[in-house]
């Protein structure tokens, strides 16, 4: 069942369809989630947005893709969670365990290799609000320009210039010893 | 600006990061089980027959009301199906996917209880409850399609969260002492594992009640193929009915405290 015969039996209120739907975006809903700094409450966040999307499915375009029309949904609900909470969105994130392992055969480069990323992570976690959020859906979602700018609800003009100042921004704050 | 080839490598860099940054999440068909039971009594409206006012009324109410919308059929549902099943013993031969470990299926004050030969492996997650959320006691019957009530003999709850559209109610108190009250005999049920012993009969005032001695795995949800999304280990709990409405106390030390609680609920 690719994903606009989910989508059609959907709308007909086929919950065993939706629910195929909702597994096999689940974990790409979630991961949008954290990294727009949803924390901990990112499972919350997940669950609401996929109930909302099924509520109105009957707005999607068809013949548009689903990913991006699902994440803008996730990015709203992120978006008032945040506000909701009254403070800056964080981004929580952490290495995981392969991050370590990278380069068995020269562990000094592994240990340079670890320490540029964590210091990499923590300046893009500092970046101005609206550039982190364009590196992170380019960059860590691996979203394209068209697809960040419909996730974030901007126009394709301001991904570029978000993204082209958040990463001048970390060259800056990280340096290029490594690059 | 600088030259384009660190730009470039930056970029490499950002993307070799992002496969590397770990968001553990839970299992996708979980996730897909709490949405589809969030979305089951809405079901007979199609998703596109809803008036948009209705959209933008809930973007309005921002925070807990947002949730607490329940459509009038559902209501009528809880009526309908309010049919009251009381130990129910089902044997084991219609187990689904052969489950040689279960032997018997027990359908006590709206739990599913199943008693294998063997204790079941234990759960060491903790998931909550499909949207529960914290709520001020004072909002309960705007929030919650039935009278909820307080065992005068715990005093006043730490903490109150309704989940599940409004079907269930849990209060909590110091200690790990918890109560769900839960309207009507319709899935979901919590479903508990237990292995020998037997749940004991016991008398909550005029009610039967059933006590569930040691820690088990409770669940509340199932998956697509019929298996239990784990919520968590449970310790000892004492379950009942009272009319359509049923109740599981938790956590409140041996049976003749949980009865001593369950009989002073006001």
């Amino acid at each position: 069942m690719d994903d606009d015969e989910a989508i059609a039996r959907s709308l007909t209120g086929d919950l065993a369809a939706y629910e195929a739907l909702v597994t096999r975006y689940s974990a790409l809903a979630h991961r949008t989630a954290v990294m727009l700094g949803a924390g901990d409450e990112a499972q919350d966040v997940v669950q609401e947005a996929f109930v909302k999307a099924f509520r109105h499915l009957g707005s999607f375009r068809r013949d548009a893709p689903f990913r991006p029309w699902l994440l803008r949904i996730v990015a709203n609900e992120t978006h008032t969670l945040t506000r909701s909470r009254g403070r800056r969105s964080e981004l929580a994130l952490r290495l995981g365990a392969t991050a370590e392992t990278a380069a068995p055969d020269d562990p000094e480069g592994a240990a340079v290799g670890a320490d540029r990323r964590t210091r990499l992570l923590a300046a893009v976690r500092d970046l101005p609000e609206r550039e982190r959020q364009a590196v992170v859906c380019r960059y860590f979602l691996q979203l394209t320009e068209a697809e960040t700018a419909q996730v974030l609800g901007l126009p394709v003009g301001t991904v570029k210039s978000s993204t082209h100042r958040g990463l001048a921004r970390l060259r800056k704050g990280v340096g290029n010893e490594l690059a | 600006m600088n030259s384009p080839e660190p730009y470039d490598d930056l970029e490499a860099e950002l993307l070799a990061l992002g496969d590397l940054v770990d968001v553990p999440g839970p299992p996708p068909s979980d996730v897909a089980a709490a949405v589809r039971a969030r979305l089951e009594p809405t079901t007979p409206n199609p998703p596109a027959e809803l008036p948009r006012k209705v959209h933008r009324e809930a973007k309005k109410r921002r925070g807990p009301a947002r949730r607490a919308r329940r459509p009038a059929g559902r209501r009528a549902r809880w009526k309908v199906v309010a049919a009251v099943v009381v130990a129910v013993l089902a044997v084991t031969a219609a187990t689904p996917q052969g489950r040689a470990a279960v032997t018997t299926i027990l359908r006590l004050a709206g739990i599913e209880v199943e008693i294998g030969d063997t204790p079941p492996e234990p759960v060491t997650t903790r998931t909550p409850l499909p949207a529960e959320r914290t709520v001020s006691p004072a909002d309960l019957p705007e929030l919650v399609g039935f009278a909820v009530r307080t065992p005068s003999r715990l005093g006043e709850p730490q903490r109150v969260t309704v989940a599940d559209q409004g079907r269930v109610v849990s209060m909590y108190w110091p200690g790990g002492v918890r109560l769900d009250q839960f309207s009507g005999t319709v899935g979901p049920y919590f479903y508990k594992q237990l292995g020998p012993p037997w749940p004991d009969h016991v008398m909550v005032g005029a009610y039967d009640a059933w006590w569930l001695p040691g820690e088990h795995p409770l669940g509340y949800i199932r998956r697509q193929d019929g298996t239990h999304v784990p919520l968590r280990q449970a310790a000892s709990t004492l379950i009942w009915q009272q009319g359509t409405l049923n109740y599981r106390l938790e956590g409140a030390g041996d049976v003749d405290e949980a009865v001593a609680v369950a009989t002073s609920l006001g």
